[in-house]
């Protein structure tokens, strides 16, 4: 039987990352992990009053089993969330989904993009290709909307000895590090750099769709590119309904999708015009 | 559920439904189709009160059984200040008495949907399905197009009762009982009942066959269904119906398989001053208790994130996808059927009359021009 209820975990730290964003370090309370976290999965906090949503791993559990995540205050659980500190008790169920493809990445030339927020789904993959010896095949592409909110700067300039960091801004970014991310991709895809073996990416999703598509014109296979997709959720193990993708459930064949599999799903049902206007990051 | 079907001595003829009620009684509390005061037909819990059952073709009532399993609140687990602990629901042994072949496949479907949920499970393993054989087609059904009835499938009921003839003279039927599984088979054993044969079996497969005979052409609904899986039903046509889509979510809510949910929270909870991390005022939470209940993925906020981002931002986008899930095949070789029993109440009670007849109907026409 699958178990709702949470387990508890309680909040060890907290630091502020940007305007809108924090980092939660939390800490299992007399229950430790039965199985092993992937990069990428996700996990459900319950904040008890509040409710329940879903989070990423900034990073998988340590030995202690405690583990990380950057949170951006958004809506009134998240505001709820802010209003706790050190000490505070959660519910934590997890960890859900499918997380990304590192055992296909390690190794090869990898490139990421992530946009705002969608920052932190990658974060845990980018310390284990560094940790991997893979750091001088891999490619950061981080797209924000100002410096403000930008976040895990700590963790980026930890990076940027170590893996090739390009990054942009949609205001306030200089000549050449402004715009769109996809505005940059033909820089960093093309004959003669080279192509990467596989993209991650993650961001709001219209971000994701462009960059996607963007990447396809510019030869890369849609097998090649991986998307970590964002659903409302209210219970991480296929039984809500809320983070449908046609027949797919986004907590149980998700949230990691291969752009062909997440394509195939969108085309099971009609094509409504959307992803349309800019888009906002997360 | 075992099956039985091949069991000797498990097929008995009964003229009294209320003997065999009077005797489930005994175990199990009894749960029918009954009037309310405003004489709406509805799935009721008998308590104390002798009021006949309703049975039969003319009396699908407006509600499912759905919310006897699936309930539509509940807690699901509870929160202290210190730990969660979960809250399975208590429940009494209950008999749901003359369920139609719709309604039990359904049944059928929620319980593989969900049987890893341990809330559902608590409650069906305490339920005892009487399934009927429906004797003619009602208004809205059309189950034989998704073989959902007219006749209860097998394995979906524990005992099933189909009658074979009425004796006017002292207006009593004569019932063939079949119990099609060992829950069925042990809620009878101490029962004084005659066997029936093969020539029973055959009675009932003659009616049946006279019953199916008498639906009327949906082939619509089998075009519309063929369309839907080919993926040429246009945008538009979605966004023209999902105009009609009040948000109101009756159809979700009457559907017996449809089992999207929320939850919510209900807290005792009392104001203290800010901790020192923020400015906010902190809310300590006392006590909660964290409630699940019945959702709609046609509300415009079903997808919404806090982000705002909504997937399913537009009315047309969701109408789609309520009948995707309810007739792709895409789901077939998970539950082996469609979504949709034919019970047609979505029909009979949407607002904006974009029922499944009428959406099926659009399509079809829209689709064949």
């Amino acid at each position: 039987m699958l178990q709702l209820t949470p387990q508890t975990i309680r909040i060890i730290d907290v630091y502020d990352d940007g305007t809108h964003a924090r980092h939660f370090t939390f800490e299992p309370k007399s229950f430790v992990h039965d199985e092993a976290i992937s990069i990428g999965q996700f996990f459900m906090l319950t904040l008890p009053g509040a409710g329940l949503a879903p989070f990423t791993y900034t990073s998988i559990p340590d030995k202690a089993g405690r583990f990380n995540a950057l949170i951006r205050n958004v809506g009134h659980l998240t505001k709820q969330l802010f209003s706790l500190g050190k000490g505070d008790i959660l519910g934590y169920n997890g960890p859900f989904g499918r997380g990304w493809p590192v055992e296909l990445v390690n190794h090869k030339e990898v490139l990421i993009v992530a946009g705002g927020c969608g920052l932190a789904p990658v974060a845990s993959a980018i310390d284990y290709l560094i940790n991997n010896g893979s750091s001088n095949s891999v490619t950061l592409l981080y797209a924000s909307f100002d410096i403000p909110s930008q976040v895990l700067k700590k963790e980026r300039v930890r990076w940027s000895s170590s893996i090739n960091l390009f990054e942009t801004l949609e205001v306030g970014g200089e000549s050449d590090h402004c715009g769109l991310p996809t505005q940059y991709l033909s820089q960093l895809c093309n004959e003669d750099d080279g192509y990467p073996d596989i993209v991650l990416t993650c961001g709001p999703e219209p971000m994701m769709m462009a960059v996607a598509k963007s990447c396809v014109g510019l030869g890369l296979k849609t097998s090649d590119i991986w998307m970590s997709i964002e659903r409302r959720m209210r219970c991480g193990v296929g039984l809500c309904g809320h983070c449908y993708v046609a027949n797919s459930y986004a907590c149980k064949q998700g949230p990691t999708y291969r752009y062909d599999e997440f394509m195939a799903l969108e085309n099971k049902t009609v094509a409504f015009e959307k992803y349309q206007g800019l888009y906002q990051y997360c | 559920m075992i099956e039985v079907n091949n069991m000797l001595n498990n097929k008995f003829l009964i003229n009294d439904l209320d003997v065999l009620k009077y005797h489930l009684t005994k175990c199990y509390s009894v749960v029918q189709i009954q009037k309310d005061v405003n004489g709406q037909e509805l799935w009721t819990e008998q308590l104390g009160d002798k009021r006949p059952p309703l049975f039969g073709h003319d009396h699908l009532p407006l509600t499912s059984p759905k919310g006897f399993l699936f309930a539509e609140k509940e807690v699901l687990y509870k929160f202290d200040g210190e730990t969660f602990e979960t809250i399975l629901p208590q429940v009494q042994p209950k008999v749901l008495f003359g369920v139609q072949a719709c309604d039990l496949s359904a049944i059928a479907y929620q319980d593989k949907f969900f049987e890893h949920d341990p809330y559902y499970q608590k409650r069906r393993e305490h339920i005892l399905l009487v399934g009927i054989d429906c004797e003619s087609p009602c208004a809205s059904g059309f189950c034989v197009e998704v073989d959902a009835g007219p006749h209860v499938k097998d394995n979906t009921a524990d005992l099933v009762l189909s009658r074979l003839s009425v004796d006017d003279t002292n207006d009593s039927s004569n019932w063939l009982m079949i119990a099609q599984t060992e829950k069925g088979v042990n809620s009878i054993k101490d029962m004084m009942l005659d066997k029936a044969d093969n020539m029973h079996l055959k009675e009932r497969r003659k009616m049946l066959e006279k019953v199916r005979s008498e639906f009327v052409d949906y082939s619509y609904i089998r075009n519309a269904i063929e369309y839907l899986n080919s993926n040429s039903v246009p945008a538009q046509l979605w966004e023209e119906l999902s105009v009609r889509c009040l948000g109101c979510s009756g159809c979700t809510n009457l559907c017996p398989t449809c089992s999207c949910y929320s939850t919510y929270e209900v807290v005792d909870k009392k104001t203290v001053t800010p901790s020192s991390i923020s400015n906010e005022v902190k809310l300590e939470v006392t006590q909660s208790e964290t409630i699940r209940c019945w959702d709609s993925c046609l509300f415009e906020g079903f997808q919404k994130e806090a982000s705002g981002h909504n997937p399913s931002q537009k009315a047309g986008q969701r109408v789609e996808r309520f009948w995707f899930h309810k007739f792709s095949d895409e789901y077939l070789p998970e539950f082996h059927r469609y979504g949709c029993v034919g019970c047609g109440r979505c029909e009979q009670t949407c607002p904006g009359s974009i029922g499944v007849h009428s959406v099926m109907k659009r399509i079809d026409q829209q689709c064949c021009s």
